[in-house]
């Protein structure tokens, strides 16, 4: 073997080693794969992640329950309370107590100022909130468009003025045991009779309320305003308009009631709001357990 | 109708969406229609020009509270900006993202929905410069395709009846063939 040769064996070991190598790295890099070869099943699998992504979660959801499960909700809770209310007033009637035993000073102005801007604001957002979900009623268009503005703008006010409320009343609203014992009477409002009912400055039905309107108010104005400026992704967007529509029924359910309350069911109620007093007998057979002194 | 994405055909240009966009002069922000890629720059790379599929059971029109949304007899599902309130249920109903809004008047809340067409218009009497205006081209009544397909340089995106679609990139498939044998000059050139 000549020198020649040895070198010709080296000069083609060391180009198939280099063959080899940049073969390799090809091949690692996937550059000598034809388009053919990747599976056009996989490919749609990555387009369907990134153009539909987790739509089948709470997308699926919200496609299911908007058209007929949200409305029906709506419908029976805006038929059936006032239903059952006229029933109640027609059987067991509205309760009145006597001014005789003199009165108790029981809101202050601020507390009554604060608490008739979230009165009306609150009246209005369940009202244009209904008027959105029975847009079709309405025709759609600018009318429904108004509303959805005034939403916005009650929104926004109540979201101001329900921490002051929280601040005001939180102290009385804690649960207590007997609030219990009025659930399971019912607040005494199934019967005729004045019997002192187990409540502190506020029952056990104003308690639910005042943490519903406050903490499920600001819930509400949370998931709303996601709906409004479409900041977060769209999955949590579908969950925000499944929990809007859910916490809204309940809230328009528990605002009827307390329209009932106020309006129609204690007379005076509405008074006492306006002036700040109520009537001894109401204190102590509607709080029996508040020492007004 | 149908639109179908040849994604082994799509080379990315964007060609459609430029088209849309120009054609019926759809304001900044709106988007009837975009281009995801996937891949992009490595072995492998694909893309699909997506935007309202026009789906024969529509979400959008199941959620939409005031009846804005309709589905035309030839299965086009188009918007009634008249009646459309904003509220953005459609969005999140849509698996695709094809509704698109607008910034409205009032605190920013969003006006009304805007999404592809089909380029049939809208609810207002064709031809109309209402139509044109709030809708768009209406293509579908001069007897021409949507703007998109119309304009895709490698006829990736086809637009038509469903039946007709499926056939021709059905036709596509089998003649280019799949893995091993999708290469060479026949394929290509039919022996030529």
């Amino acid at each position: 073997m000549n020198k020649l040769s040895i070198a010709l064996w080296a000069v083609c070991l060391s180009l198939g080693f280099a063959v080899a190598m940049a073969g390799g790295v090809l091949c690692q890099e996937q550059l000598l794969f034809s388009p053919g070869h990747e599976s056009i099943t996989a490919a749609f699998h990555q387009f369907s992640t990134l153009i539909v992504g987790n739509w089948h979660h709470y997308g699926s959801l919200f496609v299911k329950w908007q058209p007929v499960l949200f409305r029906n909700i709506f419908f029976w809770t805006i038929v059936c309370l006032p239903l059952i209310f006229l029933l109640h007033y027609l059987a067991i009637g509205p309760k009145s107590f006597s001014h005789e035993k003199g009165e108790v000073f029981y809101f202050g102005v601020f507390t009554r100022v604060i608490h008739w801007v979230a009165a009306i604001f609150f009246s209005l957002l369940v009202l244009t909130g209904l008027m959105m979900v029975f847009g079709e009623l309405f025709g759609g268009g600018a009318f429904v468009r108004f509303a959805r503005d005034v939403h916005i703008v009650s929104a926004l006010i109540f979201a101001i003025d329900a921490p002051i409320m929280f601040f005001i009343w939180v102290k009385d609203m804690f649960p207590m045991p007997y609030d219990l014992k009025w659930l399971f009477m019912m607040g005494g409002y199934l019967s005729k009779a004045k019997r002192p009912v187990p409540a502190g400055r506020f029952n056990a039905g104003q308690k639910m309320w005042f943490w519903l309107s406050t903490l499920g108010g600001g819930y509400m104005a949370w998931t709303g305003y996601q709906i409004f400026s479409f900041g977060v992704e769209t999955e949590a967007l579908r969950l925000d308009a499944i929990i809007h529509n859910f916490l809204g029924a309940v809230l328009a359910g528990f605002f009827i009631i307390h329209l009932y309350m106020s309006l129609l069911a204690i007379k005076g109620s509405l008074r006492s709001m306006l002036t700040g007093y109520k009537p001894r007998e109401e204190v102590e057979i509607l709080h029996s357990r508040y020492n007004a002194d | 109708m149908k639109f179908l994405c040849d994604v082994e055909r799509c080379i990315n240009c964007n060609g459609c969406v430029i088209a849309c966009k120009e054609g019926n002069k759809v304001p900044v922000g709106i988007n009837r229609r975009r281009v995801v890629a996937i891949n992009e720059g490595r072995p492998g790379e694909r893309s699909v020009s997506i935007s309202c599929m026009h789906c024969a059971d529509a979400p959008c029109i199941a959620v939409c509270p005031v009846k804005a949304i309709y589905q035309r007899e030839d299965g086009i599902v188009l918007v009634n900006k008249d009646i459309c309130i904003g509220c953005g249920y459609c969005f999140m109903a849509c698996p695709f993202g094809a509704p698109q809004f607008p910034s409205g008047q009032v605190f920013g809340a969003r006006g009304a929905m805007d999404k592809c067409t089909f380029c049939a218009g809208g609810p207002a009497e064709t031809f109309s410069e209402k139509e044109r205006k709030l809708y768009g081209q209406n293509r579908i009544a001069e007897g021409k395709p949507p703007l998109c397909a119309a304009m895709c340089s490698t006829k990736a995106l086809l637009a038509g009846d469903a039946d007709v679609v499926s056939d021709i990139y059905r036709k596509r498939a089998f003649q280019r063939g799949s893995g091993a044998g999708a290469w060479g000059w026949d394929k290509a050139y039919g022996g030529k």
